[in-house]
């Protein structure tokens, strides 16, 4: 379970449209680049309005005119053939913009055609287009291009079907890899399951993931083709009949604009290409970030200073001897969500844990159990952050310790088993190495072979043969990974070792297994340990003290065995019947109805009045106090005032 | 006697691993993801087959529902041979059998709302006159998977709703073109707890309803008591104990059913057991162990074991074990 302050879109409609254009807009460059891009098109479409001079016609030039400089009569100069250059340049963007829309759509509908058939049919189908491809890339694109005009009639037509039909390899290469990626996606099984063809499945599935990346690849496509246009141009290659700034480039070039020191010659055909390739540019980058939801910028914003609210410790928390490890009295930690609004995930949770104790921490997702754990070992993400309470290890305050001191607690204290960090391990580096990684963070000093027989020894204690030290974490197995874990867990002999969810999506043999290990692992090494699980079976079979979440508080806290058979509060009854009981297969499941509450939504009252069938009018308004109904056995529910 | 919907004889799917090269030559290594299947289900039965990773329960299911080409075996489906069909027998034929996904999550199309997604069937197969028909289908299944009302879910996106509420509509796709086998696969396995009870009971009541049956794929033995009629326990390709659901729940006959009977968690402190608990993990389907394939983790195999590949036994009328140390009843 993520950190669960969920911030769905708002329910509010919206076309697809006004959504994109909410998120594009924040990216100032893109909207420069935009603003950039239909500048120039609108001095494309009204040119004949714009241009004071019509550069077609050579009616009154004469020869005094040729490389004028800038004048008040012709504001950017003349050229060569002492026509104006702000109506050049004017008219210029007309064949410029044509030849990189049409080359750069040709090129996108062949790439992408390319790049979908052979991502989604795979195969020999894949390796010919793919093959061909590679070909097409290796060629230098420029240097076809001059053999292929030099031979056929230099028009526009064929400058923009050359460029298109060149200008694809890029695009189909990266489509591809799209489509791999979409395709393996279960719901494209699921249509397939549903009996749709390839057709549909192209359509319905598979285009409109692929779609996005073609439009961000469409405007760098079209920066290329007029890169490339201008660059034939320059070459002699273009269209003579016709202007563009590559045109221009050339003539200025080629009939002295150097010699004769006519600078506005070349720095105006120049500027035109620049603006258009830089919109084009700025405004592909504000639609990656507005289509690729990775490089959106997180919704949760970093919280500066934190200040401390006096906790207010009620009387009767536990007295336990020997003092417990590690005490947790009222904490609480809240997410920001904007400049002056913060979700509470966790809201004054005590709890206490002994020498070799285990104790099971239980809810459903997104109820806190991850953000607590996080919180001991301060490892919150920046947007989170610790608003109240006290954390005591082994006589340290963990609160009040310097970064520094609190790398120390961790690993060596405290460890933790992240949920699903079997899949974490660095594929590229043996286990041993990895394992080896571990112990060096905290001990730099050790030598090689205490090393090697440091590791030998961890992974022995977790039940991986030595000798597969120097394999590699994709040839070991999801139980074999998760065993080099918790091996790397144990590195710094930790007092303390958190596990979050260590068995959830493992078989329930191999379960059983880490289970196992961990249970003896407690027995060998004196560990204390703290179960994060949604499986009520689990806790029962192996913890001592068990804390049911809710909402972020505490519901419930006590032994394994008081909540097992007196539980007391109503969302432990339920999560109880909710569980399969093989010890009594004929009784009917029963299911919680709702959900658990949003971090940044929670009810003012008891969190789980809204879904509790016992509810009276007082959970409604109120948090019920934690009190402690007997012997470490804490409960926080108004009920129990009423019986 | 009931009417048998489904009948699977001798299923077998291979795979190739690698193949001789052209220049170096060696040896072509198959796996055996299943290697020799049979089992009937009749109509409105729940079926559940329990195994761990690896055993081929989702490439039986895959090709149940003639995703993958069979190597050997066939499926009858209604009495007709489906490993002959072609396109278009396929197609009618995924119209009578649909399959639900592990992962609700993974298994709907983020760009789709919610009527896109359960219409999509109906689109397909050409069902449903016009848009509005279509939507009345989609609001009668969606109503039928618990959402109600089902209006209110009709223009929303997939990660606007819970694990659970997805996992309702994956259903409700399925249900819409009236199907008469569903297919689970761990449709309940990435949902917290308190919402599996919601899915299981669910199916239940489809079935009671429809009388559709349902072949419901899991590794855990613990969520399947309260609703299968039958389990089939399968080990590495092959089903090695199948029987009625109480049987097997209380007089499980083959080691390794009480092994996985042995480890599901009782959420009882005062009845912890003594756990079985298997060295290793399931072998790789390439080099199949000789003799009886679950030898080399059975905690009571003998010499004999290694050699002899048990066939079933009866140990009552309609609970079948395949194990030496089995007598038959």
């Amino acid at each position: 379970m993520a950190i669960s302050v969920t911030l769905e879109t708002l329910p509010a409609k919206r076309t697809p449209f006004q959504n994109f254009w909410r998120t594009f807009r924040k990216n100032k460059m893109g909207v420069i680049g935009l603003v950039f891009l239909v500048l120039i098109i609108l001095v494309a479409i009204f040119a004949p309005w714009i241009a004071p001079y019509d550069p077609y016609s050579s009616v009154g030039i004469s020869a005094k005119d040729v490389y004028q400089p800038p004048s008040p009569e012709h504001p950017l100069g003349t050229d060569d053939a002492g026509k104006d250059e702000l109506s050049l340049f004017v008219y210029g963007s007309r064949v410029s913009l044509t030849v990189g829309f049409f080359a750069s759509f040709i090129a996108i509908a062949i790439g992408g055609s390319v790049g979908i058939s052979a991502g989604y049919f795979g195969g020999r189908t894949e390796t010919i287009l793919m093959r061909f491809n590679d070909i097409m890339l290796v060629i230098p694109d420029l240097a076809l291009m001059v053999v292929i005009i030099a031979l056929t009639k230099p028009s526009l037509w064929n400058i923009i079907l050359v460029i298109g039909l060149l200008g694809w390899t890029f695009t189909s290469r990266i489509v591809r890899s799209q489509t791999l990626a979409v395709k393996s996606k279960k719901y494209v099984l699921r249509a397939r399951a549903i009996g749709a063809g390839s057709w549909h499945i192209v359509n319905n599935h598979i285009l409109p993931l692929v779609l996005p990346l073609l439009v961000v690849n469409a405007v760098l496509v079209i920066s290329i083709s007029i890169l490339n246009e201008s660059a034939l141009s320059f070459l002699g290659l273009g269209d003579p009949t016709l202007i563009s700034w590559g045109q221009m480039l050339n003539y200025a070039f080629a009939r002295g604009a150097m010699s004769s020191g006519a600078w506005w010659a070349l720095v105006v055909p120049g500027f035109g290409i620049v603006w258009v390739v830089l919109a084009l540019t700025l405004l592909g980058q504000g639609l990656e970030q507005v289509f690729n939801p990775r490089l959106e910028t997180h919704h949760l914003t970093a919280r500066k200073k934190t200040s401390f609210p006096e906790p207010a410790v009620p009387s009767g928390r536990p007295q336990l001897s020997p003092p417990p490890l590690l005490t947790v009295r009222n904490l609480s930690i809240e997410y920001k969500i904007s400049e002056n609004s913060a979700a509470r995930a966790v809201d004054n949770v005590s709890l206490t844990l002994r020498k070799g104790e285990m104790l099971g921490l239980v809810g459903e997702s997104g109820c806190g159990k991850t953000t607590l754990m996080l919180g001991l070992l301060r490892l919150l993400p920046a947007a989170g952050s610790i608003v109240g309470g006290s954390i005591d290890f082994d006589g340290h305050d963990l609160i009040s310790l310097s970064d520094a001191e609190m790398m120390d607690v961790r690993w060596k204290g405290i460890s933790i088993i992240f949920q699903g960090a079997m899949n974490a391990l660095n594929p590229v580096r043996t286990v041993g190495d990895q394992v080896a990684e571990a112990i060096k963070q905290h001990d730099s000093n050790i030598s090689g072979d205490a090393m090697a027989s440091q590791v030998a020894e961890l992974l022995d204690l977790v039940g991986i043969a030595p000798e597969r030290k120097d394999d590699f974490p994709h040839q070991y197995s999801g139980g074999m990974r998760q065993r080099a874990m918790i091996a790397m867990a144990l590195a710094c002999d930790p007092q303390i070792v958190i596990a979050d969810e260590p068995t959830t999506a493992l078989d329930v043999m191999i379960q059983a297994q880490i289970l196992e290990l961990l249970s003896s692992l407690r027995e060998r090494l004196g560990l204390s340990i703290i179960l994060v699980t949604h499986d009520l079976g689990v806790v029962a079979e192996m913890c001592d003290s068990v804390l049911v979440m809710y909402g972020g508080v505490l519901a419930e806290y006590a032994s394994v065995d008081q909540v097992y058979n007196s539980p007391q509060h109503p969302y432990t009854r339920e999560l109880l019947k909710a569980f399969p009981n093989l010890a009594n297969p004929e009784k009917k499941l029963s299911s919680i109805p709702g959900y658990p509450p949003r971090l940044d939504n929670l009810p003012a009252g008891c969190r789980f009045a809204p879904r509790c069938t016992l509810a009276i009018e007082r959970c409604e308004l109120e948090l019920p106090e934690i009190k402690e109904i007997s012997e470490k056995h804490y409960v926080g529910c108004h009920l129990l005032d009423v019986s | 006697m009931t009417e048998t919907i489904l009948e699977v004889i001798s299923l077998k799917k291979t795979f190739t691993a690698d193949k001789p090269s052209l220049i170096f030559g060696g040896k072509e290594r198959l796996v055996h993801a299943i290697d020799g299947i049979d089992f009937t289900l009749a109509r409105g039965e729940v079926l559940a087959l329990v195994g761990e990773s690896g055993c081929g329960k989702s490439t039986l299911a895959l090709t149940l529902m003639g995703l993958e080409k069979p190597s050997g075996g066939r499926i009858l489906f209604d009495g007709k041979e489906v490993t002959t069909f072609n396109n278009a027998g396929l197609k009618e034929y995924r119209k009578r059998i649909q399959m639900i996904f592990q992962d609700p999550y993974e298994s709907l199309n983020p760009t789709q709302s919610i009527e896109e997604i359960v219409t999509e069937p109906l689109l397909v197969h050409g069902l449903g006159r016009n848009k509005e028909e279509r939507r009345r289908l989609a609001i009668r299944a969606l109503e039928d998977s618990g959402l109600k009302p089902a209006e209110v879910y009709l223009e929303r996106f997939p990660h606007q709703l819970s694990g659970g509420q997805r996992q309702r509509v994956v259903i409700a796709g399925a249900l819409v073109l009236e199907p008469r086998l569903l297919l689970a696969d761990e449709p309940v396995s990435m949902l917290d707890v308190s919402i599996r009870a919601e899915i299981i009971n669910l199916l239940a009541e489809l079935r009671q309803s429809r009388q559709i049956s349902v072949i419901f794929i899991t590794h855990d033995l613990g969520t399947v008591g309260y609703f299968a009629d039958r389990i089939a326990v399968m080990y590495l390709g092959r089903i090695v104990e199948i029987g009625p659901t109480h049987e097997i729940l209380e007089f499980p006959g083959h080691p390794y059913t009480k092994a996985l009977l042995s480890v599901i968690p009782v959420p009882n402190p005062r009845l912890r057991r003594k756990r079985i608990i298997l060295k290793g993990e399931t072998p790789n389907p390439i080099d199949i162990p000789s003799g009886c394939r679950f030898h080399p983790r059975c905690p009571v195999a003998v010499e004999a074991c290694r050699v002899t590949d048990p066939t079933f036994v009866n140990v009552s009328k309609n609970h079948l074990v395949a194990c030496l140390s089995v007598s038959p009843a």
